[in-house]
């Protein structure tokens, strides 16, 4: 009896092991599809390669849950016109997660909030265009700041913490991409 | 050969789920808001009812009486696993649809029941014969109710607009109350239309 | 404290298991044409529904996640409940033969009802602690038996009622869930 149970429990163990590891590639694809696909693509221009499927994982950092940094390329003609990749720095209520599109010169091709928990209506404005594209065409500079420190961005209104959160995103991604850059090359 | 194919069509109207057979009800209210999700979710318990069915079927001399339940569940809930692996990986928008009902299928009524009453006690033939019969069965009645829900609640079925311009859809269709009404209403006329049957 | 007070009564109005969530079902029409029995049947739910969500919140966070086994998490999860639902048969037996008796055959029936399941997973879906999934899988239950004892009452009603043959029985059974789900529907967007 307790034979049966244990040969049919063993079987069934055998079975979803070799399961798990056949499928894994096409979940962790899927995966990043879905949930961080649509910031990519946001944040990058002028490719023609599929920038989830050629992901690079690099080992010079790791993110606040311990994985190491996925870099998805946009390449044109085989060769990488751009990167992105996640960065994520204190707003006001929590760390904000900043999806970073950087040309190879250094220079952002734009940037795409991807999670959050700031204050609806205040802090959470940050997600909207009208913030997030001051980003694009800035370099590691000190334009790269809030007006307020003497930099071109405009802040949310009343949200000043969440505006320099996700600044301070997007500086450490930038902090980060000389030796990024010397990884994917 | 003609008892396989009786075992077969007896899932596709005189015992099918869930309309004839009153079991899987959870399944078939939640996940009915549209007839795409209604086939996604029909198939993905056809896969697991026939595989369980054939597993346990070949295996069904050599459980034990007294462990058969814990067997079953243990044989149901591999192929559910599976079944979730394989949409996570494939077919992964219907997945995050379907959401917690893929892992309840391990607890649908339909799949332990048959296994009970069927497969334990029959051949390997028949056992498939009955498991795609039902599961057939199931889909076509999800999809059915599925694409009344989707008709009447969104205008649309399979995606497709079917209803003239000024319809304003019942938005009640795809909740709750819309879903009990519905099938409220098909097994009322599944009775009435036995009772029909009955009085020739 | 006032996120429990949320936690509550979002699970048991805004989010009811089975009139907003569709978990539950198929016990739910059998257990509510009598009164003693659907409040058995309410009284077990609970009781099961809070010892397994706790149960099987342990099992993720102590032996699934560690050992990266979070794809077995649904065959886990059912074998714990039926061992469960087996152990507290055989406790209760021994030990409160009263509540044994009171609770009766719901009680093994309890392992395929897709609410015990569901909430477990829901809870661990949301990444809850230990006390708050408590609190959410004993609200849901409760809510759960509320919705049980309040659709007894009114089949009760009516089942001495002039009804159509072939509406009789789970037709109209379907049809009255309807309308209280209909009523529960009210409750929505109390809480954001």
């Amino acid at each position: 009896m307790v034979f049966v149970l244990t040969a049919i429990c063993a079987g069934s163990a055998l079975v979803l092991a070799y399961a798990n590891k056949a499928t894994k590639p096409a979940r962790e694809y899927q995966l990043l599809k879905y949930v961080q696909g649509p910031s990519v693509k946001k944040v990058l221009k002028g490719y023609d390669n599929d920038p989830i499927r050629d992901v690079i994982e690099i080992s010079i950092g790791k993110d606040e849950k311990g994985h190491s940094i996925k870099i998805f390329p946009a390449k044109k003609d085989g060769k990488i016109i751009g990167i992105a990749y996640s960065s994520s720095a204190q707003g006001y209520h929590g760390q904000i997660e900043v999806m970073v599109g950087i040309d190879m010169n250094g220079t952002i091709t734009g940037i795409s909030i991807m999670r959050h928990s700031e204050t609806p209506g205040l802090g959470a404005r940050v997600v909207e265009p009208a913030f997030t594209n001051q980003f694009a065409g800035l370099k590691l500079s000190g334009q790269l700041n809030l007006s307020t420190r003497g930099g071109k961005i405009d802040g949310v209104s009343g949200a000043t913490f969440s505006s320099q959160g996700v600044v301070s995103a997007v500086r450490k991604a930038l902090e980060l991409f000389p030796k990024v850059k010397k990884e994917v090359s | 050969m003609g008892a396989v194919v009786r075992e077969f069509t007896k899932g596709l109207w005189k015992e099918v789920p869930p309309f004839r057979l009153v079991l899987g009800l959870c399944p078939t209210l939640a996940v009915t808001t549209a007839a795409k999700n209604g086939v996604g979710m029909g198939l993905a318990t056809t896969f697991v009812l026939v595989c369980s069915n054939l597993i346990i079927s070949i295996l069904r001399n050599a459980i034990p009486k007294k462990v058969r339940i814990a067997a079953f569940i243990v044989v149901i809930a591999s192929f559910v696993v599976i079944v979730e692996l394989m949409m996570q990986a494939y077919f992964y928008p219907l997945y995050k649809i379907l959401g917690i009902f893929i892992p309840l299928i391990v607890v649908n009524c339909i799949i332990l029941g048959r296994a009970e009453a069927f497969a334990s006690k029959n051949s390997v033939l028949p056992s498939i014969a009955d498991g795609l019969g039902m599961g057939l069965g199931f889909t076509m009645s999800l999809t059915l109710l599925g694409a009344i829900r989707e008709l009447l609640g969104n205008g649309t079925v399979f995606g497709i607009h079917v209803m003239w311009e000024s319809f304003r859809p019942f938005g009640i269709m795809l909740k709750p109350p819309g879903a009990f009404i519905c099938l409220g209403l098909i097994l009322s006329l599944m009775n009435w239309i036995s009772s029909k049957q009955r009085s020739h | 404290m006032s996120e429990y007070l949320l936690l509550i009564v979002s699970a048991i109005f805004v989010n009811n298991i089975i009139l907003a969530r569709y978990l539950g079902n198929c016990p739910f029409l059998g257990t509510s044409n009598r009164m003693d029995t659907a409040t058995g049947m309410a009284m077990a739910v609970v009781f099961v529904i809070t010892l397994s969500s706790a149960t099987t919140w342990i099992v993720q966070e102590y032996i699934l996640k560690p050992f990266d086994l979070e794809y077995l998490q649904t065959i886990a999860f059912i074998l714990v409940i039926a061992s469960l639902v087996q152990l507290v048969e055989m406790f209760l037996q021994k030990s409160i033969p009263g509540l044994y008796r009171a609770l009766g055959i719901f009680l093994p029936l309890i392992t395929t009802n897709c609410a015990v399941l569901g909430v477990a997973v829901l809870s661990v879906e949301s990444h809850m602690s230990f006390i708050k999934t408590l609190v959410f899988a004993f609200a849901s239950s409760v809510g759960y038996g509320m919705a049980l004892v309040i659709l007894t009452g009114i089949r009760e009603r009516s089942a001495t009622s002039p009804i159509p043959q072939h509406l009789r029985g789970t037709p109209l059974g379907l049809i009255t869930v309807a309308l209280l789900a209909l009523a529960f529907l009210g409750f929505a967007g109390m809480v954001k």
